[in-house]
């Protein structure tokens, strides 16, 4: 009884949440005459799942669904190759000018991306990558997040671990590679999640860089699909909804590891 | 010394890729784009000449950029507060040992991880004036319906709620986090000496919590002084009715991709680079005098 004010604040929060993608649901689930009335129709009669069918064949959903996986998984895959071999170095290996270094790498994470854009956007030019796969795959590699948070996991693993293995003669890609990875597994989980959502969502760089369609990302596609079609909304929604479901179902699988990820540093 | 050198060697094996990533895709763009505020670099043409200070001194005498600068500061002014007062109340309430509690964090940390591309689409949906959701309920509490898209006194009303509908979850999943750690003995003290809820809240957990909301106060800054996409996504890629919804950097993003003045923009993103670097300079400054360690 006591904490019924509580669980109703909470409700109130939640409702103010979700109530927008509840309504996104229906709206894309309704015939074109329920969508716009003077009083707002709550459930669909009769539901039309041909909204999803009309808004994915509209525009090549197909391909910016593919474009999607495809950039978003290679840029995952190499963050975190790259970012393990460099939080490796940083955590074991006592090396000249570690300290310089990993404090350049974490300045890096300060400075506003968008700052990047412009000079970024030369460069790509200038290497004649502009709508190309490599010029929006390229600059994303690596995260200096992913670095950091892999480095403060490999920190507090056992020192006799990496003795033993190298007294078994071991090289350092040896253990990290056979030993390390697989003990790390919470970690990469946590930071290609994060990794990945960041990059299935982000469009900005898409929008600069990508001018022909055929390399269009999901977001993308979606926000070219409201400047076509300006008031069918239940098929707006439709196609809303198919774009957040991959990673809406990502996180509720890895959520554990993705909460705590994002509370342990606070940072992306 | 010769085992220090080999374990270098190692060592800058393994940091290979991420260093010559990091120097071409961040650390280069940095001081590049430095350089080149300083000269009129358009995309177009092959002629780009040194003009000196010339940029910064057209920014400042923009009546647009002043505009955008302004919106901005509105903006922070509003979103941070509210952001953070609403995420501190979600968190407070998670953490009183309530049922299906990663339910509720579940539905409100969903915002977050979805693109705004999608939530843009979205919320121009809700704030559709004549079927919009939001005109519904004023009308269902006995309010007169807006034309939010397209009043611009409403456009800065329309971005702090998005903004705070998106950020509200990430900002109590820290806090929730911070609250964590308060230790449980400070409350059994208080509750020995008959405190209230309320008390416990003021007098223990606001306090002892003052780190991660010093943490939260310059993270939301620095997210609030970067909006764009979110005015971009909500208004159908434009600035909002009557540039209402300019703001510095979207300033930055039409000068350098619509005009492609590469120059001027890299001296926008700079200015923009510097306001957020002082603003968060004086709040850490700020943040030293009031701050109790645990």
């Amino acid at each position: 009884m006591r904490k019924t004010p509580i669980y109703l604040f909470l409700i109130l929060l939640a409702a103010f949440v979700f109530v927008p993608f509840l309504w996104m649901i229906i709206t894309s689930l309704k015939p074109s005459f329920e969508v716009m009335t003077k009083i707002p129709i709550w459930i669909p009669q009769p539901i039309r799942f041909s909204n999803y069918g009309k808004a994915l064949s509209s525009s090549p959903f197909g391909t910016y669904f593919l474009n999607s996986f495809f950039i978003s998984m290679l840029e995952t895959i190499f963050d975190l190759t790259f970012g393990a071999m460099a939080a490796y170095a940083f955590a074991r290996i006592d090396f000249y000018g570690r300290k310089v270094l990993f404090l350049v790498f974490l300045a890096t994470m300060m400075v506003p991306g968008e700052m990047m854009l412009v000079p970024n956007f030369i460069t790509i030019s200038g290497w004649g990558w502009t709508n190309t796969y490599q010029g929006l795959i390229v600059p994303w590699l690596i995260s200096v997040f992913t670095i950091f948070l892999m480095r403060q996991f490999f920190l507090g693993l056992p020192q006799e671990l990496f003795d033993a293995a190298e007294l078994d003669g071991c090289s350092h890609f040896r253990i990290l590679f056979q030993i390390i990875f697989p003990l790390a597994k919470p970690i990469w989980i946590t930071a290609g999640l994060i990794k990945f959502v960041g990059s299935w969502n982000s469009f900005l760089w898409v929008l600069i860089v990508a001018n022909s369609s055929s390399l269009y990302t999901v977001p993308v596609g979606l926000l070219n699909f409201t400047s076509d079609f300006d008031t069918v909304y239940n098929q707006m929604m439709a196609a809303a909804t198919c774009s957040l479901l991959p990673l809406v179902i990502l996180f509720l699988f890895g959520q554990r590891y993705f909460i705590e990820g994002i509370s342990r540093t606070g940072l992306r | 010394m010769i085992l220090k050198l080999r374990r270098t060697v190692v060592a800058y094996t393994l940091l290979f890729p991420s260093l010559i990533l990091l120097g071409i895709f961040t650390i280069y763009p940095i001081l590049d784009s430095l350089y080149i505020s300083f000269f009129r670099w358009d995309i177009m043409s092959t002629a780009r000449p040194f003009v000196g200070l010339q940029n910064y001194i057209h920014i400042f005498t923009d009546p647009l950029f002043l505009q955008a600068l302004l919106n901005t500061v509105e903006y922070v002014v509003f979103f941070v507060p509210i952001v953070m007062i609403v995420g501190l109340l979600a968190a407070l309430l998670l953490n009183s040992k309530v049922r299906f509690l990663s339910f509720f964090r579940t539905i409100m940390f969903l915002p977050y991880i979805t693109s705004l591309a999608a939530t843009g689409v979205l919320w121009q949906w809700l704030f559709n004036d004549q079927f919009g959701l939001v005109n519904y309920f004023l009308q269902a509490v006995g309010l007169p319906s807006q034309d939010w898209l397209n009043n611009q006194n409403l456009t800065m009303f329309t971005m702090v709620l998005f903004g705070v509908w998106q950020n509200l979850g990430y900002v109590a999943v820290i806090f929730l986090a911070g609250l964590q750690n308060v230790s449980k003995e400070a409350y059994e003290a208080a509750d020995v000496d008959g405190a209230s809820a309320l008390q416990k809240v003021w007098h223990i957990t606001l306090p002892l919590l003052s780190p991660t909301t010093y943490f939260v106060l310059l993270l939301s800054t620095i997210e609030a002084f970067r909006v764009f996409l979110q005015v971009y996504v909500l208004y159908g890629q434009t600035p909002g009715p009557n540039n209402s919804g300019m703001t510095l950097l979207y300033y930055m993003y039409e000068m350098g991709f619509n005009d492609y003045k590469m120059g001027y923009a890299s001296a926008t993103a700079y200015v923009l680079f510097l306001i957020t670097f002082i603003v968060t300079l004086i709040q850490m400054t700020l943040s030293r005098r009031v701050h109790y360690d645990q």
